[in-house]
């Protein structure tokens, strides 16, 4: 399944693809990308909507503070 | 709400630690120029300290995910060697800019996303439901199907509908481009994002909110921003080897002079670090896709929707432009052109007319509507792909294409009256008239092709499976330089990739309804009007919500603006890098500089690209 979230609190590119670049590593994952400037997250997985989330908020905060993932 | 007052928050206290920074920072440096380095030490590291805290605490960060080239690290590095090489002023100076950088671009960033988001706000979070005469206000997503809505003036209708009682002016600007307000009548589909100007209209839901056209462009211009244009995906590519190159030059930089003797350790780590400064790709990555982010974005706004990056470069070197005719140059609704007969025009009208009278097809509803009084055949035969012979007042009327004529009533027989038309009528096996059909030119074509020709574009073409006569007629009516006519759809297609030989870049203008394959063979295809038709808008780079013409050169002229300001991003970008690089490595150009100049080029370039959202 293909989700689409709302990422808020990046400050740079350069960032984002590092961020995007973890998140598709985690168990679960296909592939994660982040358009920066639409502020979208777009994450395919085996996983449903309301198990992912946690996780892509859990992670995108602890790489840097202040980024939040939400529907 | 929570996370907007944690981000406003953020940005409050970095402006509150730049200015913290800055006159701890002050002192320190007349200090250090004075020769009094032990409070010159102090005030240096606590301005370091305060301002740069985040990024100090980022950069450990990266180390324990094990990302060496992060360049919050980089920076804390650049910061920390300075430092250790006793330049307090300087590393305090690479804190203080790179924040005061980064703020700008963040800034810079924020607006230019919300001057997007606004462009492209068109779909309403809320609406009035009106329920056994009780009105409540529900979110947007929960309207179904076959619900009562009414939109107030101010409001946008958030939902495709049709207007059930109630009259206004409505707004659909935001939609596609066209400025002039139109009135809304009883029995009128809605397009959801169109704003009611005055009035209030009730209205039966016929789409859920989603899948109604507001939603739908809104899609269009998201997904947009995800297929990247070939110098976005250069400097995607660029980036990606940049850091690791820079550092390790960095590396080379610090070792080699030394080895040879050429500088001394110190100063030749001082200038390695000028190019750890500069080893964040950020203000790349940012110029070239956030250019096409606002084009896309700026050009949605006037009803122009570019597929993506992509679709700007093949629009802006277009030199020939190919139109399919019906329905697209023409409204695609036919019109008696002409009439050819020795008898009462009105007569053959009214003989075809009445022929005709059960008929359904294109042709007979037109020729019916030019007649006032048909009367009903007594007897009516209709041939598939022909016409009709019937008994009109006891007389054997024949009327429709040559084929049908000469099988009822002898070959040749209109060549030799010197008749011409689309459709033949014969009266009791004798020839009575022909009538030539046409449909209107849209009657923004004129200019709009005149506006492609001022824009440099030289060849324009006409493809169209309608006759030779017909065609040409077009072609002289406005202007266009060529036209090919007979050809069938699988033709159109083959006469169009000729054509692409010895162009630079070809546009191919259709209406969508058969000619999809064109739409998609071009180096950029056009579907004229809504967003409903589904194969149309897959096939196409560009969409011209309004089906109006005129938007032809305005979207060639957008597509120039904005592959032009990637471009001078893409250059401006390198440049400056590259130039700080080179100044560094020479010991001209000192760390602070470099900070500068570094987030300076980010800043420039966002406010750059900003411009591809105006006209």
């Amino acid at each position: 399944m293909t989700y689409k979230f709302k990422i808020e609190g990046l400050d740079c590119p350069n960032c984002a693809a590092k961020l995007a670049d973890r998140l598709s590593k985690l168990d679960g994952v296909t592939s994660a990308k982040i358009n920066f400037l639409a502020e979208k997250l777009t994450v395919e997985s085996e996983l449903s909507a309301d198990e992912l989330l946690p996780i892509l908020a859990q992670t995108a905060a602890a790489f840097e503070d202040g980024i939040t993932v939400r529907k | 709400m929570k996370t907007s007052v944690k981000a406003g928050k953020k940005l409050l206290t970095v402006p509150a630690r730049i200015a913290a920074g800055a006159v701890l920072f002050i002192p320190g440096l007349i200090f250090e120029k004075t020769g009094h380095p032990v409070p010159a030490f102090v005030l240096c590291l606590l301005s370091m300290l305060v301002c740069g805290a985040d990024v100090i605490i980022n950069a450990f960060r990266g180390i324990f995910r094990g990302d060496m080239l992060d360049e919050k690290f980089l920076m804390t590095v650049a910061a920390a060697g300075a430092f250790i090489l006793g330049d307090y002023s300087e590393a305090a100076a690479v804190m203080l800019f790179y924040q005061i950088g980064e703020y700008f671009q963040t800034l810079a960033v924020r607006r230019s996303r919300d001057a997007i988001k606004s462009l492209t706000d068109i779909c309403p979070d809320e609406a009035t439901l009106v329920e056994d005469g009780v009105e409540r206000r529900v979110s947007a997503d929960d309207l179904e199907p076959g619900q009562t809505i009414v939109v107030r003036s101010g409001e946008r209708v958030p939902a495709d509908c049709v207007v059930t009682s109630g009259s206004a002016d409505i707004d659909m600007s935001a939609l596609n481009g066209e400025s002039q307000p139109r009135a809304a009548v009883e029995g009128e589909e809605l397009e959801s994002g169109a704003v009611v100007m005055s009035g209030a209209l009730f209205c039966r839901v016929l789409r859920a909110a989603s899948e109604s056209t507001a939603a739908r462009i809104l899609e269009l211009v998201e997904n947009a921003s995800e297929k990247k244009a070939k110098e976005e995906n250069f400097i995607t590519a660029f980036s990606r080897i940049y850091t690791p190159v820079v550092v390790g030059i960095a590396l080379l930089v610090a070792v080699i002079p030394p080895i040879f003797k050429l500088l001394t350790f110190a100063e030749s780590i001082r200038r390695a670090l000028v190019f750890l400064v500069v080893s964040c790709p950020c203000a790349l990555l940012l110029s070239v896709p956030l250019a096409f982010f606002g084009g896309i974005g700026g050009a949605a706004s006037r009803g122009i929707l570019f597929k993506g990056g992509s679709s700007f470069r093949p629009v802006a070197r277009a030199d020939v432009f190919v139109f399919d005719k019906t329905g697209t140059l023409t409204d695609g609704r036919l019109r008696i052109m002409s009439t050819d007969t020795p008898y009462d025009k009105d007569q053959l009208l009214y003989f075809a007319a009445s022929a005709e009278y059960p008929s359904n097809h294109p042709a007979a509803l037109c020729i019916k509507a030019a007649c006032a009084n048909p009367s009903v055949p007594t007897e009516c035969r209709e041939i598939p792909g022909r016409g009709c012979v019937s008994v009109v007042d006891g007389r054997k009327v024949c009327v429709g294409n040559a084929a049908l004529i000469s099988d009822e009533c002898g070959k040749d027989i209109f060549a030799a009256a010197r008749l011409e038309g689309d459709v033949f009528v014969s009266v009791d096996g004798t020839p009575y008239g022909g009538i030539t059909f046409a449909d209107a030119l849209r009657p923004e074509a004129k200019v709009a092709v005149a506006g492609l020709h001022s824009l440099g574009i030289k060849r324009t073409v006409i493809l169209s499976g309608d006759s030779r006569k017909k065609a040409e007629f077009v072609r002289a009516e406005l202007g266009i330089t060529e036209a090919e006519a007979e050809l069938m759809p699988a033709g159109k297609f083959e006469r169009l990739t000729e054509i692409m030989k010895d162009s630079r870049s070809t546009v191919f203008v259709g209406d969508g309804v058969n000619d999809a394959p064109s739409i998609a063979g071009a180096d950029a295809g056009v579907a004229m009007g809504g967003v409903g038709q589904d194969s149309a808008i897959e096939a196409a780079d560009l969409v011209i919500v309004s089906d109006n013409l005129e938007k032809l050169p305005e979207a060639v002229r957008a597509a120039r603006k904005t592959v032009r300001i990637a471009t001078e991003n893409i250059i401006f970008a390198l440049a400056v890098k590259l130039g700080v690089l080179l100044l560094g490595a020479l010991g001209i150009c000192g760390m602070w500089a470099a900070v500068f100049a570094d987030v300076g080029v980010a800043v420039i370039c966002v406010l750059n690209s900003i411009r591809t959202m105006r006209k």
